[in-house]
């Protein structure tokens, strides 16, 4: 129970990240729409000078956004290199954990299973940690990619 | 201890890429006092540091080393190539070392001693160099020995060679410049919507004057930041005198290198860029292009083949210029090759020059070499080396002449992060162009571009030829956006391989220097962006992919569609040879013509913006006063005229017609006329014959460069006086009228009473454009100040401003 953790709802979930992996949570201003891209890359956004790639965390996990409530606040990540605003229904607070992750019998279902790492006891709860890399790669085959137009 | 350990990582990594380059030049002149010195200099801090850490196989390499080099200087040995060989064995394994120490790995056992014994002439000297035993001590101990052998070596070292004047610098981690540049990225958005801000606030001096001061420190620092990010090419060039020397060795070449230019800055991350390919040039110069040292001889040519490698920036370019003195490319054998892999055919062989078929060197599935050898047949070809330097924009050509040398030239913009761009718009998003590709932006109308569609492909006609042309919002998937088919603003795109395309947007917004910051690999992914960068209201912009999107509608031509568009090219210009011309009916009712070139627009004006009163008649259109020309004589009969604008580029006049009638082609022959200037000559249009007006004899006679009608403005004194009085005088001296609240540096003039301007230059507030100061006393005998009523004064006075505001501006726009 000493590791600190930034608890989300994602899909009607509760989930947990790291929070060394969060460097900021931001109020997520103008998104310019990135065309041609999978429907889970929202578009980018300022932050100060930097422009970060907004992923709406639900359809990263192949659940439609619609069904939820979007928090205007959005975990800003950096994976290898590169700087993500993850757009999710709600974040919730800091809390602390135990950082050993368990798995449930029967698993997490399909969608969760790619992107969780395993369930993490926290003191507001169980929660599922996720696996930043693997929740921005985004659903393995979407059907919203675009090839070449031509 | 850790940071000391990266310290001195990166210090033994510095002084061995530079001591790489003085052993090649030491081992080609042994007698070189200087290169020995800093040679043994390097060993010797090299075994100083090792045993102040505790690498007892470092310290007992470096020691050998420097024990045969300390030989070398004392004149107990002479160098020769066995010894220069081992030093390099010795300072490649320091090398590999070191690698290991940073990526905190056990460098594997053994083969030090081989390496030492290589060094030794006489075996006592082994036995010496072996002193691995007693270094290997403590590191208290080994530290003493260094620096014992410091202190001896001290002396004679001062006596004999003065230590290199080193550059101040001190080092800094990458990523530590990378935050200030996007903390003054940051500042830069921040400035710009301060800026914004007092705009919408109004004019306010006392904060105007410290932003603009804010305005431009924060571009000197900008300047500076960027200048931070570049790098010496040196750096790149340290490594090739050994590359060079390797190759050589290995291919029993004799090859010299000469490098020039190394103080050319380039942005570090495109040195790296660059690293690849040129390597690849110079292996392929000694591997291909230079002959064995007999064949030399047997051609008259020096037996040591020179391989010289320049850079040299211009503007925004870099070109780096590799040259050998080898045998040439042949020509016949690289056509023979290409036509054998079905790159080119044979009729398009005979139709194509020297210079293009040493160009097809650099298509995909090319190799001449017969027999692949291990140093530049690796299957990595010149297409990769051409790929990856177009990827970052730059592009490479080869010349050659048989027998005399290769010459390979690179060109690479000077920087990956910051570019010329163009931001355009389509529906209500923005993106952003490398201003490197944009050839031309053209405004204009569907019937004029001639566009069509040929099944799915629209095509338009530009400069008469027919180029393809992408909807941007096709492209992108996005909606059409509130301009109608055929409205949109054409942007002429030239590919690197010279492919022209264009690409249609609703509006174009702005240009200007853009930070391109990269993008997060899936959106990378999609082939369509190469980055991102933020507008200046902190707007987030994608930059296009130019090439991938051309790639993806298969608007890049192979080599095959590139040989043939050359030949193509030529008949174009044959037929482009077409006159066009504008038809017209003029006031005496002749047809006549006017070369389309000249027809810069048709306007229409009203008969009140026509002034016939200064013997020659002008007319003001879009606020600029412009010669007319071909007015009839007497009153006109209608309230408005239609004129054709003209212009030669530079200067501008009006034609005035009766009627307009229609853009045609002069098929028919031209019948120079002799007895009128005015006319070029006659010709035959659909039967009839027009007269072809001569736009020289046109423009000799009547044109101007565009004079803006707007007057100069003058700020008066706020009391009734100056409304009722002063204000008639001003504007008939030719000035305007500032209103109170006219902006600063649009105010040429100012004209206030003495106790103002004495406030105002005690306050030390800035007075906008020249300043006429009044005084209310006849008699106030300073001559900076006027009397009031002395009318003659006051307009001298507004005279001499006028000519001074008036060459101020015609200096602006000379110097734009």
């Amino acid at each position: 129970m000493n590791d600190l953790f930034v608890m989300t709802q994602i899909a009607g979930r509760r989930c947990a990240l790291h929070a060394h992996d969060v460097s900021s949570v931001i109020e997520i201003g103008a998104v310019t729409p990135v065309p041609r891209t999978p429907a889970f890359i929202a578009g980018i956004t300022a932050m100060r000078s930097q422009a970060l790639t907004v992923i709406d965390c639900r359809l990263a996990l192949g659940f439609d956004a619609r069904e939820w409530p979007t928090d205007h606040r959005a975990a800003v990540v950096a994976v290898s290199g590169h700087s993500y605003a993850l757009r999710v229904d709600a974040i919730e607070d800091i809390t602390t954990g135990s950082a050993e992750a368990g798995q449930v019998p029967g698993g997490f279902g399909p969608e969760w299973s790619r992107v969780a790492t395993g369930m993490i006891e926290t003191a507001i709860g169980p929660a599922l940690l996720l696996d930043l890399a693997a929740l921005i790669a985004g659903p393995a085959v979407s059907p919203e990619v675009f090839g070449a137009a031509a | 201890m850790d940071d000391l350990l990266a310290d001195f990582v990166a210090e033994t990594r510095e002084m061995l890429e530079a001591s790489e380059g003085e052993i090649i030049a030491w081992e080609a002149d042994p007698a070189d006092r200087a290169r020995l010195d800093n040679i043994f200099r390097f060993v010797h801090t090299v075994k100083g540091n090792c045993g102040f850490f505790d690498f007892p196989r470092l310290a007992g390499l470096s020691h050998a080393a420097e024990d045969a080099l300390a030989d070398c200087r004392a004149g107990r040995r002479k160098p020769d190539s066995a010894l220069v060989s081992a030093v390099l064995a010795i300072i490649d394994r320091i090398a590999a070392m070191i690698d290991a120490v940073e990526a905190g790995e056990d460098f594997p056992e053994g083969g030090d001693e081989a390496l030492i014994a290589a060094l030794a002439e006489e075996p006592e000297i082994e036995i010496d160099a072996r002193g691995e035993g007693p270094v290997a001590g403590t590191a208290a101990e080994a530290t003493l020995a260094g620096d014992e052998a410091g202190a001896e070596k001290g002396d004679a070292r001062s006596s004999n060679a003065a230590p290199n004047p080193a550059l101040r610098s001190i080092r800094l981690p990458v990523e530590l410049l990378d935050r200030v540049m996007s903390g003054v990225s940051d500042m830069v958005l921040a400035r710009n919507d301060l800026a914004h801000r007092l705009r919408q606030a109004g004019n306010q001096p006392t904060i105007d004057g410290p932003f603009e001061r804010l305005t431009t420190i924060l571009s000197d620092v900008r300047d500076a930041i960027t200048r931070m990010r570049m790098q010496r090419i040196e750096t790149l060039f340290s490594s090739l005198p050994r590359l060079v020397r390797d190759l050589s060795a290995e291919l029993g070449k004799q090859v010299m290198i000469d490098l020039e230019g190394g103080d050319v800055e380039l942005d570090r991350e495109m040195i790296e860029v660059v690293r690849d390919p040129l390597t690849h040039i110079i292996r392929n110069a000694i591997d291909h292009g230079v002959e064995p040292p007999s064949d030399r001889l047997a051609r008259g040519k020096r037996e040591i083949a020179l391989l010289s490698i320049a850079a040299r920036q211009s503007g925004n370019t870099i070109s780096i210029v590799v040259s050998d003195d080898g045998r040439g490319l042949d020509e016949e054998r690289i056509a023979a090759k290409a036509v054998a892999t079905g790159l080119i055919s044979e009729a398009e062989r005979r139709e194509m020059g020297r210079d293009k078929i040493l160009q097809l060197i650099f298509e995909p599935g090319f190799s001449t070499a017969e027999t692949v050898t291990g140093v530049s047949g690796r299957g990595v070809g010149l297409d990769v080396v051409r790929q990856n330097l177009e990827r970052v924009g730059g592009s490479i050509k080869v010349s050659s002449q048989p027998g005399v040398g290769t010459l390979f030239t690179l060109q690479i913009p000077l920087t990956l992060s910051i570019i010329a761009g163009l931001t355009v718009g389509t529906g209500d998003q923005r993106f952003a162009i490398p201003q490197s590709y944009v050839e031309e932006i053209v405004h204009s109308s569907a019937k004029a571009l001639d566009y069509t569609c040929m099944g799915e492909t629209s095509l338009i006609t530009f400069r008469g030829q027919r180029v393809p042309c992408l909807l941007l919002s096709d492209v992108l998937g996005l909606d059409c956006g509130d301009v109608a088919e055929g409205d949109h603003t054409m942007v002429m795109l030239r590919l690197a391989s010279g492919d022209l395309f264009a690409l249609a947007v609703d509006r174009i917004h702005s240009h200007g220097d853009l930070v391109v910051k990269p993008l997060a690999p899936a959106v990378m992914k999609s082939g369509f962006y190469a980055g991102s960068t933020l507008l200046d209201d902190g707007q987030p912009v994608l930059l296009l992919d130019v090439t991938n999107i051309a790639g993806m509608y298969d608007l890049v031509s192979d080599a095959r569609t590139r040989v043939l568009k050359t030949g193509m090219d030529d008949l174009d210009r044959a037929s482009g040879d077409v006159m066009r011309a504008m038809l017209f009916t003029d006031f005496a009712g002749r047809r006549s013509g006017l070369r389309l070139e000249l027809v810069k627009r048709i306007e229409t004006a009203p008969a009140s913006a026509i002034d016939r009163s200064a013997g020659r008649a002008r007319a003001v259109i879009d606020g600029v006063i412009l010669p007319l020309v071909s007015l009839p004589e007497g009153p006109l009969a209608s309230e408005k005229v239609r004129l054709l604008r003209l212009s030669d580029g530079a200067c501008e006049l009006l034609h005035a017609v009766a009627e307009v009638d229609d853009a045609v082609e002069l098929t028919e022959p031209l019948k120079p006329v002799a007895d009128d200037p005015l006319v070029e000559a006659v010709t035959l249009v659909a039967g009839q014959t027009v007269t072809l007006i001569d736009g020289h004899e046109l423009f000799a006679r009547h044109g101007e460069p565009p004079e803006p009608a707007a007057r100069p403005l003058a700020r008066l004194p706020d009391s009734e006086w100056a409304r009722t009085i002063l204000a008639p005088l001003v504007t008939s001296a030719g000035y305007a009228i500032a209103e109170p609240n006219v902006a600063d540096d649009k105010v040429a003039l100012t004209i206030m009473f003495e106790d103002v301007y004495e406030v105002a230059a005690a306050l030390d507030r800035p007075v906008a454009g020249s300043v006429i100061r009044l005084s209310d006393q006849p008699d106030g005998g300073d001559r900076e100040t006027i009397y009031r009523y002395d009318r003659t004064a006051l307009v001298d006075a507004l005279q001499h401003a006028r000519g001074r505001s008036g060459s101020a501006s015609r200096n602006r726009k000379a110097n734009a």
